[in-house]
């Protein structure tokens, strides 16, 4: 081999290793992680990959977990360093993750374009301490929920607008059998901490106190508003309108006739209900007494990892999913409707409305009013609710009065509460 | 160095060094950082912060729910082995005399191979308030329906006799084995004695099945203690039952490691439950060694 070939052979590796370690430079794997199934996120796929497909060396993943494992799988990834650079994270969670340091905030562009197209209560739910942590995304609206049939067969043509007209139509509606248990209840409450807590909240929202200062430094579970809820949910089972074992989940099958429960239940209803589903299941404002009313929504928020290395190419994906397009929906927005839940993203919502029926435009009335306000992302707000739920279960069974339980719950709370910095 | 590793000496250490590094790595040190942990509060994102004994002091005086949680995992544990243990001892004692044999061991151990999931269903199905199978029976004898699993106070029982079912053949089979190693001359000398039934159980296969019997006993206590599955799949989406009746100390610590992202004093929660448990598994061992194990 004489010495010119070698030197055009080493040119020639020089460069091919050249453009080897530049393209690894600019190549990226952005990880996403949410808690929605394949199916489920299958728009967002397809706009992974025409997003892919614009973008040359930007590579998308998607992590599906469980919901009930998401926080869980956060820290492990995080502790084994091997963090997404995505995560749609529920809106309590938030508090925790950026005290920890673990979320990126959004630039200022993505930061304005938040601020501009979404509603004050979505943004609220994506904001702690001033601070904007990530673009909201899915909605969930809570309102009283009613099986139209029921209450007709009750003789009840409208549903309750006050809580002692709740008590009147529930108590006629509820049969029992042999044995004392009730088959039709007129009003359920359902097992899980946001079951109880979630409605408990609504309520207090509706009678016009939040749960929670607005600094989420303290509490007014002790206030007169919040002793009257819980007296009254528990009145519901000592006069046997409810029970234990009478839940939301018999609502599907017609043994409920009302309960307080979020947009997401929609197509789980309409497959229970089938064609039957607009004359069964009506919604209305949350049943309140006095004032304006209210309820309460939560929201999820797509946030960046602190520690990721693609934070820019992070952001631009986000700001790519969520920005409608010309010819509809956002993709984020896109994969809400085909779950039959609401986008946060206000252009987005007006689409989704605009052909809605009954049962959606009643849920999103709630936010276009103003009446729904956002869930306070408190510190450890997943530990506070598990805290009130074990203190709402014990004035449902009787073992305590409202006062004495919401009294217990606000100790208990306020301490977890004086630890954030 | 070379010398050494080819000695003697060396030998049994290089042939365990592997199961030494695994018992290291992965039993040493976890119980050496959580105790570390439980002297810290720690919620895995940030660097642990040195606490002292409050993590300690905190479960032990003011934490409303965990020394509720512990006498409840008292509870399920001893009525556990209260019911199970016994109730395994005579049909393992019954079956043993019986013919087909291989028939009923077929059909003791269904429970055991049958998944916690499928268990959970099955028995939630059973203990339905409304139309529940159990309920239904009752009410064709005009009795009440309680709410199995949605009463309070009926909540921990119902768990006791799902999991008396679930080891139930566990139990039986280690039973059958210590039964079948009683030399059989020992019954034909009581007989000749004039024992009878109640004899022949109570002086020659209750003393001989101490070793089992201890052995049932401490291992039923331990996993009674620390279980919490069937809890989960009994009691869906609740936080131990209603009313957190049926939340076991387990399922507490889990909720404050995972849920709570309080790593310390979910530690402190482990070490206490470690404690108990020691305590108690060292008088079940001085109890019932008297008067046999020990010779046998």
């Amino acid at each position: 081999m004489t010495r010119g070939m070698i030197r055009v052979l080493g040119a020639c590796s020089g460069t091919a290793l050249l453009a080897g370690a530049l393209s690894a430079q600019e190549a990226r794997t952005i990880q996403v992680a949410t808690h929605y199934t394949q199916e489920q996120a299958a728009p967002l796929l397809a706009c992974f990959e025409a997003y892919e497909a614009e973008h040359p060396g930007i590579t998308i993943e998607h992590q599906q977990t469980a919901y009930g494992d998401f926080l869980q799988t956060i820290l492990t990834s995080r502790v084994g360093g091997t963090a997404p650079d995505i995560y749609n994270v529920y809106s309590v969670w938030v508090p925790q993750l950026a005290s920890a340091g673990v979320l990126e905030p959004p630039p200022a562009g993505v930061a304005d374009f938040i601020t501009q197209n979404y509603s004050p209560a979505t943004v609220g739910a994506a904001t702690i301490g001033g601070q904007l942590w990530g673009i909201p995304t899915e909605l969930s609206i809570y309102a009283l929920v009613y099986n139209r049939k029921l209450l007709e067969q009750a003789g009840y043509g409208e549903p309750p607008r006050t809580w002692a007209e709740l008590r009147e139509i529930a108590q006629k509606i509820t049969t029992t059998n042999d044995q004392g248990n009730i088959d039709v209840g007129g009003y359920a409450y359902g097992t899980s901490v946001a079951e109880g807590v979630h409605p408990f909240y609504a309520q207090m929202f509706a009678e016009g106190v939040a749960p929670f200062a607005e600094d989420g430094r303290s509490t007014n579970l002790t206030s007169p508003e919040a002793v009257k809820v819980l007296s009254e949910q528990a009145a519901l089972f000592a006069d046997g309108i409810t029970s234990n074992a009478i839940t939301v989940d018999n609502f599907a099958s017609g043994a409920v006739a009302m309960q307080i429960s979020a947009n997401w239940n929609k197509f789980g209803w309409q497959e229970a209900f089938g064609d039957q589903f607009a004359d069964t299941v009506g919604v209305a404002p949350i049943p309140h007494d006095g004032g304006e009313g209210g309820t309460m929504l939560y929201s999820f928020l797509w946030a960046v990892d602190a520690t990721s290395d693609a934070k820019e190419e992070s952001w631009d994906l986000l700001s790519y999913l969520n920005t409608p397009r010309a010819d509809g929906l956002s993709c984020t927005g896109e994969m809400l409707a085909g779950m039959g839940a609401f986008s946060g993203n206000t252009a987005d919502l007006e689409r989704m409305t605009a052909g809605g029926d009954a049962f959606d435009k009643a849920y999103v009335e709630e936010v276009t009013s103003g009446r729904a306000v956002t869930q306070p992302n408190i510190w450890q707000a997943a530990e506070a609710d598990r805290i009130l739920r074990g203190y709402i279960d014990q004035a449902w069974a009787g073992s305590l009065s409202a006062e004495e339980a919401l009294a217990s719950a606000d100790a208990e709370i306020q301490a977890i509460l004086d630890e954030q910095p | 160095m070379r010398a050494f590793l080819s000695s003697k000496k060396a030998a049994p250490w290089l042939f365990l060094s592997p199961v030494i590094l695994f018992a290291l790595v992965f039993f040493v040190l976890p119980v050496v950082f959580a105790a570390y942990v439980s002297l810290t509060t720690w919620d895995s994102l940030t660097p642990p912060r040195w606490v002292g004994l409050r993590n300690y002091e905190y479960l032990l005086t003011r934490d409303p729910v965990f020394l509720r949680t512990l006498w409840q995992t008292l509870y399920f544990a001893i009525g556990t082995l209260a019911i199970g243990v016994p109730l395994a001892l005579v049909l393992a004692y019954a079956f043993s005399r019986s013919r087909h044999q291989g028939l009923w061991r077929v059909l003791y151990t269904v429970p055991m191979v049958t998944n916690i999931v499928a268990i959970g269903f099955i028995f939630w199905f059973v203990f339905r308030q409304t139309d529940g199978l159990l309920n239904r029976v009752l009410g064709l004898f005009g009795l009440p329906g309680p709410g199995w699993l949605t009463d309070p106070g009926l909540a921990m029982t119902s768990a006791i006799l799902v999991f008396v079912w679930m080891e139930l053949g566990r139990n039986m089979l280690l039973f059958a084995a210590g039964l079948g190693s009683i030399d059989e001359s020992y019954y034909e000398a009581a007989k000749l004695d004039g024992a009878g039934h109640w004899q022949l159980f109570r002086f020659v296969t209750l003393p001989l099945l101490r070793p089992t019997l201890l052995f049932v006993v401490i291992t039923g206590f331990i996993s009674g203690m620390s279980y919490f599955t069937l809890m989960l799949v009994l009691f869906p989406g609740t936080q131990g039952g209603p009313s957190r009746a049926a939340l076991t100390t387990g399922q507490y610590m889990y909720q404050m490691a995972f849920e709570d992202l309080r790593m310390g004093r979910a530690s402190a929660v482990s070490y206490i439950l470690f404690a108990l448990v020691s305590v108690v598994t060292l008088i079940q061992l001085r109890v019932m060694r008297r008067g046999g194990v020990d010779a046998h």
